[in-house]
């Protein structure tokens, strides 16, 4: 069973948020890098780029598949994890503790729609 | 309707992610692929392809026919030998690439892939009528395995085939009455293809699985071919091109009396050519755009992946040969984002095979 943790928001695509004043930490969930296995490659955005809610705003690749990683928030990038790009496995290892991206948002209650631990558990049990 | 083979329980059971591979239930990978390909460039692994197509050319001109429908040389071969060959088109367009068992002077074993079994046989039958033999369908009375790797032979001698086998040559067949053996693969190492009844495959299966040989899936199969660089049909191989497009000119044996496609192809110029290619950032796939330095594409990536053995980006790529410059510096467009890529002149990785 993939690890969840409390007190993190996640969305439909396995990803985690979390907020910390107005700057959001996003990575993948335990769930997504169980699914995707070794992950070889990771493209993130460049500090400043400006993300949008529903848009890719990067990739993770194993060895044989290409997932795009899709932001559940609009903002500025304010800092990417370099240490994921050079060390892409760092995410099979410790999902939770690498994060991808922070995010400075525009406005907080873009998270409100995302699920809480307990029905981001109910959703992978049901696709799993 | 989606295809079992007679091992899907056994994939089940060992944990394997299972796809539909043209209209076939396939394992995918097992436990890792990383994993899956070392045990195979390092010792030993064993792939379950039954899905693959198996047919059979009974009679006094079975040699006759297939010389005439395939592009290399049947006749000139040995008896109890493999023989690679395109089958292409009177246009020189492949149909497929497949493998032909000569198994005695009046019988043949054809092997094909999956997804063109039915395209491959109705073209055969369309062309077997004025000679004297025949062509049959017997995919579904066979399961195939693949074990592959260095210590392929220590563990064949070990399995109820029904026949001792001996150290073989390359390339080479073995057989009784059910099993058909030959020392062939997909993966550049050295290893044995087994085609039997779908019960002594079972057998045979769970005897590798307590003899300790690691079950690979299709994932870490594509990723052995690509490090040696054999084509793929759907891939480097289709429709459009011709052997002469896709370095196969070794198998295409124009001295040899007449065939399908031989008009065609002794006087053609080829149009492209596949490069092998490595990126040190980046991972370059299958339709990713090939460039020049100017920006201008001049061909597409037809596999790609991360080699486990190079622990990097590496890819065959069709290439315009109009528009190509081996000297010139090469571009893949992944993502929008431009890449330099290394021109290999050698295969990836060399595999192990006698």
């Amino acid at each position: 069973m993939a690890k969840i943790l409390d007190g993190l928001k996640y969305t439909e695509e396995h990803e985690w948020i979390s907020l910390d004043g107005n700057v959001a930490t996003i990575g993948i969930s335990d769930f997504a890098q169980s699914s995707l296995g070794d992950i070889v490659f990771v493209e993130l955005p460049e500090e400043g780029e400006e993300i949008e809610s529903g848009a890719s705003f990067g990739v993770v690749e194993s060895i044989k598949s290409v997932s795009d990683l899709y932001t559940p928030v609009t903002g500025k990038v304010v800092e990417r994890n370099n240490t994921v790009i050079d060390t892409p496995e760092n995410l099979n290892e410790d999902a939770f503790g690498s994060w991808l991206i922070k995010v400075e948002l525009s406005d907080v209650t873009q998270l409100d729609d995302l699920m809480d631990s307990e029905s981001y558990k109910a959703y992978c049990e049901a696709n799993a | 309707m989606t295809q079992k083979t007679s091992l899907f329980e056994e994939h089940e059971a060992l944990g394997a992610k299972m796809v539909d591979f043209a209209g076939w239930l396939m394992p995918i990978q097992y436990k890792n692929l990383k994993e899956e390909v070392k045990a195979i460039r390092e010792s030993v692994g064993v792939f379950d392809v039954s899905h693959m197509g198996e047919f059979f050319i009974k009679g006094p001109e079975a040699i006759k026919f297939a010389d005439y429908v395939v592009t290399n040389d049947i006749s000139g071969a040995e008896n109890l030998k493999a023989i690679y060959s395109p089958l292409c088109r009177e246009d020189g367009t492949i149909i497929d690439d497949l493998i032909v068992y000569k198994l005695a002077e009046d019988e043949l074993m054809i092997c094909v892939n999956a997804a063109n079994i039915k395209k491959d046989f109705d073209w055969l039958k369309s062309k077997v009528s004025s000679f004297d033999c025949e062509l049959t369908d017997r995919s579904s009375d066979f399961s195939l395995l693949a074990l592959q790797g260095p210590q392929s032979f220590e563990i064949l001698k070990k399995l109820s085939l029904g026949f001792e086998p001996s150290d073989m040559a390359y390339y080479s067949i073995e057989r009784s009455e059910d099993t058909l053996v030959a020392r062939t693969g997909y993966t550049g190492e050295d290893g044995f293809e087994i085609f039997a009844s779908h019960d002594r495959i079972k057998k045979i299966w769970k005897e590798m699985m307590d003899l300790g040989v690691a079950p690979c899936g299709l994932g870490s199969r594509d990723v052995l071919r690509l490090e040696v660089c054999y084509p793929l049909y759907g891939h480097e191989l289709n429709d459009e091109v011709t052997p002469l497009d896709s370095g196969l000119k070794w198998t295409v044996k124009l001295a040899k009396n007449d065939f399908i496609g031989k008009a065609s192809l002794s006087d053609y110029t080829p149009k492209y050519q596949l490069i092998k290619l490595t990126l040190d950032k980046g991972i370059p796939r299958d339709g990713y755009s090939v460039e020049n330095t100017a920006g201008n594409q001049i061909g597409e990536i037809t596999s790609g992946t991360m080699s486990v053995v190079l622990n990097k980006g590496i890819a065959l790529a069709r290439v315009k040969k109009e528009l190509y410059n081996p000297e010139a510096e090469i571009i893949v467009d992944i993502r929008g984002r431009k890449y330099p890529a290394e021109l290999n002149k050698k295969p990836f990785v060399t595999g192990g095979h006698k």
